[in-house]
């Protein structure tokens, strides 16, 4: 049997020899057999270091939060997916790969954190400073401050200050607590100013900003947040896929299903006729002068 | 809309159409307001403005009560709270799982990579590699289910069962058996570490038997391997062959999630058009002219076939074509065979 593998790289992350699995220099199988935990195994992963007992509770409890979060883009991505009938692991993938520039944005928000500070550091300001800057100037562009607000948690996401006082009470709170309590004290400030209404922090907000203390880089920690969200979404597809009729459109079901024919609502052109194919150049030509289509060109 | 009827577009006058396409209507269908309207009904969870509910538990309460990620694919996939020594062993193998070195998942996470991509699209991809030869977890767990219903029904042992199994898939990449695992300890371990927790079951032990059914049929050397060891014990901890595929393969994300990074970090973007394949690699037809268009109908060979005997020869001629997709025979279910 052939055992090369698919692609010859240099790599400082693992080797696999038939004897062993070698992850940062520590054998797999004796970091399991030691007792270490699948946390641990992740800062090892992404930071080829063993953690301190608190930061590994730190991350237990951050990855608990976030596991779970009902209905969200990416389940509902697992769940649409799924109701085709492809192999599982690929409603499980299209959940993980729903995560972009809004849904769960860690890495950019771990982005933003890092350039912020830097700019702290070589202008001399503050974190307490920068942070005002930071608010001021993504709202005065127009742009949301990241980390700030969620759709469905109107009132705060129920997750997020639970997650920065646990950063606090295991001490494991750094430069970017420091800064992201910042940017909130400030962000609350200018909306109140502005007579606004409260917007809490979001997950993102916190969860990021605790696995960039604990170490993680923008995408590590994206990483963490958005895969380990697979997680949930995997538990949604499967309930659909062994509860649910495929295709979620059955008119048997006593629900309306999500892809029923009455869930349709069209809002584009009116219904026209087809051309023939010896009308279609004239034709073309006048809808192309018309111009009407622009307003439908997406 | 001009009169459709007095019109003729292609064949859609034809009467052999189920209905009168020249006077379909246009328009959706009204809201249907004889059921109940849809919503997102699920088993697994719910949330609301301030609080996010997984199978009753509230989970910000159960992260400050100490329970974390490993315990809560309990609650999501089993409805239940783990025995410490369960929770002990899904880390195990959570850990086990993380990561596999250049192996497929990883090669996939990089070449999305090299594309200059989210990271999400990475481990999106690697999650792709699993199917039925490359983690083949929820095969081999069905496998196992199937196994032991035969023995229920058809009155066998253990043994015999795990002997038939042995030999009807000996080779097959979801038995859990093969010479992978010869020189390394890890998968023998999972199964001590197992036993030593208590934790072992009817899956390991059913495994065990089939491990030791195919040592005696193969003539190569065999013993369990890692799909074998980590698939069964994640049965025995109660989590379906198809919860066990997903969490398997989810959990090696995130080592492809650090493949991408360090792809990103170490490696060139591949742009359109940039990569080559030398001639050397190519064993299709040989270089031939493109013929004139107007010597198409002389030229061109159509490729129906009107007999049975014609549609075989076809058949097999286009087999030896690679990449035609004829040489590939899938198993689909055949409802002529009584289970």
């Amino acid at each position: 049997m052939d055992r090369e593998s698919v692609l010859r790289r240099k790599t400082a992350i693992a080797y696999k020899t038939e004897e062993k699995t070698v992850l940062r220099g520590y054998d797999l199988s004796e970091l399991a057999e030691e007792g270490y935990s699948f946390y641990d195994a992740l800062f090892i992963l992404f930071q080829g270091r063993i953690p301190a007992a608190a930061e590994e509770k730190m991350l237990k409890y951050e990855m608990g939060e976030f596991m779970e979060h009902s209905m969200s883009p990416s389940a509902a991505s697992a769940i649409a997916v799924i109701a085709g009938r492809p192999n599982l692991p690929t409603a499980l993938a299209a959940s993980i790969m729903t995560f972009g520039g809004v849904h769960g944005p860690g890495a950019a928000h771990g982005y933003m954190m890092n350039k912020y500070i830097e700019r702290a550091r070589v202008e001399g300001k503050t974190l307490d400073e920068m942070a005002k800057i930071l608010v001021d100037e993504y709202l005065d562009a127009g742009e949301k401050v990241m980390g700030m607000g969620q759709p469905q948690h109107r009132d705060g996401d129920p997750r997020a200050e639970p997650t920065h006082l646990k950063q606090e009470g295991l001490e494991v709170g750094g430069v970017y607590l420091e800064f992201q309590r910042a940017v909130e004290k400030h962000f609350h400030a200018r909306r109140k100013r502005e007579g606004k209404s409260y917007v809490g922090v979001n997950v993102v907000g916190a969860g990021n900003t605790a696995l960039m203390d604990l170490g993680f880089s923008p995408n590590a920690g994206w990483c963490i947040g958005s895969v380990c969200r697979g997680f949930s979404c995997a538990a949604h597809a499967i309930y659909n896929m062994k509860r649910g009729h495929a295709w979620a459109a059955s008119s048997r079901e006593p629900m309306v299903q999500m892809l029923d024919l009455s869930m349709i609502k069209y809002i584009g052109p009116e219904d026209r006729e087809v051309p023939s194919q010896e009308e279609r150049q004239e034709y073309a030509r006048k809808q192309r002068e018309s111009g009407e289509y622009k307003k439908w060109v997406i | 809309m001009g009169n459709l009827k007095e019109k003729r577009i292609g064949n859609l006058s034809d009467p052999r159409l189920p209905y009168d396409y020249m006077n379909r209507p246009y328009g959706t269908v009204p809201m249907d307001t004889t059921r109940l309207p849809f919503q997102w009904v699920s088993e697994v969870a719910y949330k609301n403005m301030h609080r996010i509910v997984a199978r009753g538990y509230d989970t910000t309460e159960l992260a400050e009560q100490g329970y974390g990620l490993v315990d809560i694919l309990f609650i999501d996939f089993q409805s239940r709270i783990p025995l410490i020594e369960e929770n002990e062993m899904l880390h195990y193998v959570l850990i086990l799982s993380l990561e596999d070195g250049l192996s497929m998942p990883a090669a996939m996470s990089r070449i999305v990579g090299r594309s200059k991509t989210f990271l999400t699209q990475a481990c999106g991809a690697s999650i792709l590699a699993f199917g039925h030869a490359y983690g083949a977890y929820s095969t081999f767990g069905n496998v196992l289910i199937e196994g032991l219903a035969r023995v229920e029904k058809e009155g066998k042992t253990v043994e015999q069962v795990a002997t038939e199994l042995a030999r009807e898939m000996l080779g097959d990449p979801a038995l859990g058996v093969s010479g992978l695992m010869l020189k390394d300890p890890a998968a023998r371990r999972i199964f001590a570490r197992a036993e030593a927790l208590g934790v072992a079951g009817e899956y390991i032990a059913f495994t065990e038997e089939i491990v030791k059914a195919a040592q005696q049929i193969s003539d190569y050397p065999v013993d369990l391997d890692m799909l074998g060891a980590i698939g069964a014990t994640m049965m025995d901890l109660g989590f379906t062959p198809e919860a066990t595929w997903a969490i398997l393969a989810i959990t090696r994300s995130f080592g492809a999630g650090a493949h991408y990074i360090e792809e990103v970090e170490r490696e060139d973007l591949t742009r359109l058009g940039q990569e080559l394949t030398p001639k050397e690699n190519y064993d299709g037809p040989e270089d031939r002219p493109v013929p004139p268009l107007a010597d198409r109908d002389r030229i061109a060979k159509p490729g129906q076939t009107h007999t049975p005997e014609e549609w075989k020869k076809a058949f097999d001629e286009r087999q030896k074509l690679h990449g035609s997709g004829f040489a590939i025979m899938e198993e689909i279910k055949d409802p002529s065979e009584k289970t």
